[in-house]
């Protein structure tokens, strides 16, 4: 990506704000962006920088695991496998193995609320993997034998990921299905194996017609590539494939949590008690979600964090602290519905639950009835932009960026102006935010026990 | 379960064809060609010695206004035999340095925008930071005050010791822990690399002192390598270099301890009872790097196990089902090379996936693969450097781990032409040399009552003793 250092007028005012060592003002993103939407409705970002040999061309459609049939746990995930299995043009193996052969990577993955394709070539691989994408886009070929093979990898995937691994799906599907009250945000979203083998041919068919057509979907491809060649190559391919129907999501949103839920599972394999806990986040892009957003960073992130000191430094309570908003699968950004900033660890089994509650609510409380400091606001704004350079740094998280503002916010471009959002925050609506949102009766708290616990321990 | 449910799936097939099969005549253009991969051009360093000894690579890359940081000290796994007194002592420079507490350390690297990365391996200890671009001389000051000057406080020690105590048994509650703990201490034996963890009981007698002991024996000036890439004022980093580790010690040279494998065929079990997925490890010793089997072994690994496209994976995972993430690499460390390949299969054909890798394995070894699927594995391999390349990071990885290696700069340079050179008759010579299998170290965790009789049913394995062990 090319990111151009510019100073901005903003930057005086964020300045004031700073510590008396941070004399330089900050710099701002300049991530080059064209945009625009084909006729049949797909977006489209482009991002040259010439100073790059790769490519990455990407595809997110707007769909995620939170939108899937009721019978059907797991589904969305396994039709991203299927993506991979074979089109028209291009039979099974065929674009794993050019991806592979012209020297790049692909995959993909499935979120909360998309679920993206990308391939990263050497540049003179762009144009194929335009003509690949495309082809999928249009006709993948999902039979029963690739449909069969699929359920047995992803199955795979599940023992590997959550039924042989200490710790399988803790926190991070847990806690979303016991703070959700909605079933799209609150079931399985990995998918029970049972209702994974039970997929069928048709299941695919109904779901790639209600979700995977160009009018849900973004195209990014970003690096070292010409952007005029690449329209008219965008437009090639991906011209003719028919617009589908709008597509209608079912409503996803969740009821205020009026009452803390606790729920607690022995976990066989599991040597150490975890704990978890869960509050609802403000609406994202609102300025009480860019508040939320620092207090993530004052409270959890980084060792100079409150919780980090409290719990670590202080109470000696873990050494594994970690947390944040959509933090397991992904980052603050990169969602649309309802969402959970989460706090995690292990520790050890002389440690109540009691004190590790009381030990956690005295820093929360702290947040709800004082103002933070210029200085730690500050500190927090730095942390903040410092985590979005790094993820734009790589491609992959460029491209991220890009699509997920295209897909959401029909503003790929909010990449270069986000941190204003961050800037804007005062620490009254901190204050305001913190008494709002981290209320006792609003936590969702999940209890590992251990189940492997050896005698000795302590 | 998945028996009837396949059955009946078959039967579905018949009366509901799929979707998507699409004439080929239906007006999709034909595929584009794929041109030449362009030159690569390693990208420019500035690279200088202290008068000390300390080495100094310094690369401006990419565009982000950040800085990587990178200071790398040759004190690691290798150099004491109780594993992890060097992740103990990497885990004490952030608690307290020159007089600044934990907290003063921790505040000061948010202040920069980066937070501090300490973590050891059997080589070397890396102390990282990612900071805003204008900070990168003060984090030259911060990393030199924890490599240079700990204050090694006691009262941090009780509480970080029972922090890796806890990860220790989360660790070996782990699969894939245990069985490269296995791996490891049947191929390596005695040497350090022999013991990636230590055991609990041992962990235990570990003191502050043996922290102390382990700097002040192992952390110098001659051993330190610091890398910085990114975007950052050259002229000031230089300065900031010198002022802050240009009075550094010396200390001790490098340690270099070649292990001796040992040669297999060895067959361990560790039991993992109701275990759903066994978790395989196959191991060989390689080629070494910059020698001449080194390219065409990278290159054979990419080709039968080491890439998406591999021929295990289309097996195992694309074609058979068995397993989700197959892999395998070729892990270089100086006089030493192995190659271990990776893999979860679903319990119940722990045996039918190890006949396919065998299979694939002696399948290449009497026939060299065609042109086409070697240019298309070479290539893969050829691009490492250009993906390595593309973010300060990984170009800092990149570099490190070479110099690490002791490899020349030409390593890097000829890297896309040597891989690109790689004949099927090598990586068919490759694969005789490096995987002969009546020589492998082989791995398995998981449920024996019902695995054991599976490898028995296998020829390479029938005669073979099986070696049952508890780790830790």
């Amino acid at each position: 990506m090319r990111v151009r250092l510019i100073g901005l007028a903003l930057a005086a005012l964020a300045c004031m704000a700073m510590p008396a060592t941070a004399q330089t003002a900050p710099a701002k993103l300049q991530v080059p962006v064209t945009y625009y939407t084909l006729p049949n409705g797909l977006k489209v970002v482009l991002s040259p920088d010439p100073a790059q040999a790769i490519v990455t061309v990407s595809v997110y459609y707007g769909i995620g695991f939170r939108v899937e049939p009721r019978d059907r746990t797991g589904f969305a995930h396994l039709f991203e496998h299927l993506m991979f299995q074979g089109s028209a043009h291009a039979p099974k193996g065929t674009l794993i193995g050019t991806v592979t052969a012209s020297g790049g990577d692909l995959n993909g993955s499935t979120r909360f609320d998309f679920t993206n394709y990308y391939e990263s070539v050497p540049s003179n691989a762009m144009e194929r993997m335009l003509w690949l994408d495309a082809d999928r886009m249009a006709r993948p070929v999902i039979d029963d034998v690739v449909l069969k093979n699929q359920q047995g990898v992803v199955g795979n995937e599940v023992k590997g990921n959550v039924l042989n691994q200490p710790y399988g799906g803790w926190p991070w599907i847990d806690l979303p299905m016991l703070a959700n009250s909605n079933w799209y945000n609150s079931h399985n979203f990995y998918g029970d194996l049972t209702q994974i083998e039970a997929a069928t041919v048709s299941d695919a068919k109904s779901f790639f017609s209600a979700y995977y057509r160009p009018n849900n979907a973004v195209l990014v491809v970003a690096g070292g590539f010409d952007p005029a060649a690449a329209k008219a190559m965008i437009a090639h391919y991906f011209g003719p494939i028919a617009r589908g129907a709008p597509v209608a999501l079912p409503d996803i949103s969740e009821p205020v949590q009026t009452a803390p839920r606790r729920l607690s599972r022995v976990d066989p394999l599991a040597p150490k008690p975890g704990y978890a806990i869960g509050y609802h986040v403000p609406p994202r892009g609102t300025p009480e979600w860019y508040a939320m957003g620092l207090l993530d960073q004052i409270l959890v992130q980084g060792e100079d964090s409150r919780l980090y000191r409290a719990l670590t430094k202080d109470a000696k309570i873990t050494g594994d602290l970690a947390g944040g908003i959509n933090d397991s699968l992904g980052n603050m950004f990169n969602y649309r519905g309802p969402m959970l900033w989460d706090v995690y660890f292990t520790h050890d089994p002389g440690r109540s639950e009691a004190e590790i509650t009381k030990a956690i609510d005295a820093v929360i409380e702290e947040v709800r009835t004082h103002p933070v400091s210029a200085e730690e606001l500050a500190r927090a704004r730095v942390k903040m932009r410092s985590a979005l350079y790094s993820n734009v740094a790589s491609s992959t998280g460029l491209v991220d960026m890009l699509a997920v503002y295209a897909l959401f916010d029909d503003d790929p471009a909010a990449v270069n102006h986000i941190t204003d959002g961050f800037d804007k925050v005062t620490p009254e609506l901190m204050l305001k935010v913190a008494k709002d949102y981290l209320r006792p009766e609003g936590r969702s708290t999940y209890i590992i026990e251990p189940g492997a616990a050896k005698g000795d321990a302590k | 379960m998945i028996r009837p449910l396949l059955t009946l799936l078959a039967g579905v097939a018949l009366s509901c064809p799929a979707f998507g099969q699409g004439a080929p005549s239906d007006g999709y253009p034909p595929a584009p060609p794929i041109g030449p991969l362009a030159p690569f051009h390693v990208p420019a360093t500035e690279h200088f010695v202290l008068a000390n000894g300390m080495e100094v690579t310094l690369v401006q890359a990419g565009s982000v206004p950040q800085a990587t940081l990178s200071l790398k000290i040759y004190a690691g796994g290798l150099n004491d035999a109780r594993p992890w007194i060097a992740d103990l002592t990497g885990d004490m420079l952030k608690e307290g340095a020159a007089g600044r507490t934990s907290g003063q350390i921790a505040d000061a690297a948010a202040d920069m925008g980066g937070s501090l990365s300490i973590g050891a391996g059997s080589q070397l200890t890396s102390i990282d930071t990612v900071v805003l671009s204008e900070r990168a001389p003060d984090a030259i000051g911060l990393l030199a005050d924890l490599a240079r000057h700990p204050d090694f406080p006691a009262d941090a020690f009780d509480r970080i010791k029972t922090n890796r105590a806890r990860s220790l048994a989360v660790n070996l509650s782990q699969a894939s822990t245990i069985a490269n703990v296995a791996v490891a201490r049947a191929y390596y034996g005695n040497h350090p690399y022999g013991a990636p963890l230590p055991v609990p009981a041992q962990f235990a007698g570990y003191s502050l002192d043996d922290v102390r002991h382990f700097h002040a024996a192992n952390y110098g000036a001659r051993r330190a390598h610091l890398y910085i890439a990114g975007r950052f004022d050259p002229a000031a980093v230089r300065a900031a270099v010198t002022a802050r580790f240009g009075d550094w010690a010396a200390g001790p040279e490098r340690l270099f301890l070649p292990p001796t494998p040992k040669p297999g065929p060895q067959v361990i079990l560790v039991d993992r009872p109701g275990a759903p997925q066994s978790t395989l490890r196959l191991a060989f010793p390689g080629a070494q790097i910059g020698t001449s089997g080194d390219f065409p072994l990278q290159v054979m690994d990419t080709l039968l196990s080491g890439s998406f496209n591999s021929r295990v994976t289309r097996n195992i995972r694309e074609n058979k089902g068995y397993t989700y993430s197959p892999g395998s690499s070729v892990n270089f460390r100086p006089d030493d090379s192995l190659w271990m390949l990776r893999a979860d299969v679903t319990t119940a054909v722990t045996g039918a996936a190890l006949h396919e890798i065998f299979n694939e394995i002696r399948g290449l070894q009497a026939t060299a693969p065609g042109e086409d699927e070697t240019a298309g594995m070479r290539t893969y391999r050829a691009t490492d450097p250009i993906f390595s390349s593309a973010t300060p990071g990984g170009l800092i990885g990149m570099l490190s781990n070479y110099d690490t290696l002791r490899q020349p700069p030409s390593y890097i340079a000829n890297f896309v032409p040597n891989a690109l050179a790689v004949t099927p008759a090598q990586i068919s010579d490759s694969a005789r040399a490096t995987l002969p299998l009546d020589r492998m170290t082989l791995v398995v965790v998981g449920d024996l009552k019902t695995v054991v009789p599976q490898l028995k049913a296998q020829p390479e394995l029938a005669k073979l003793n099986f070696q049952t062990v508890t780790v830790p």
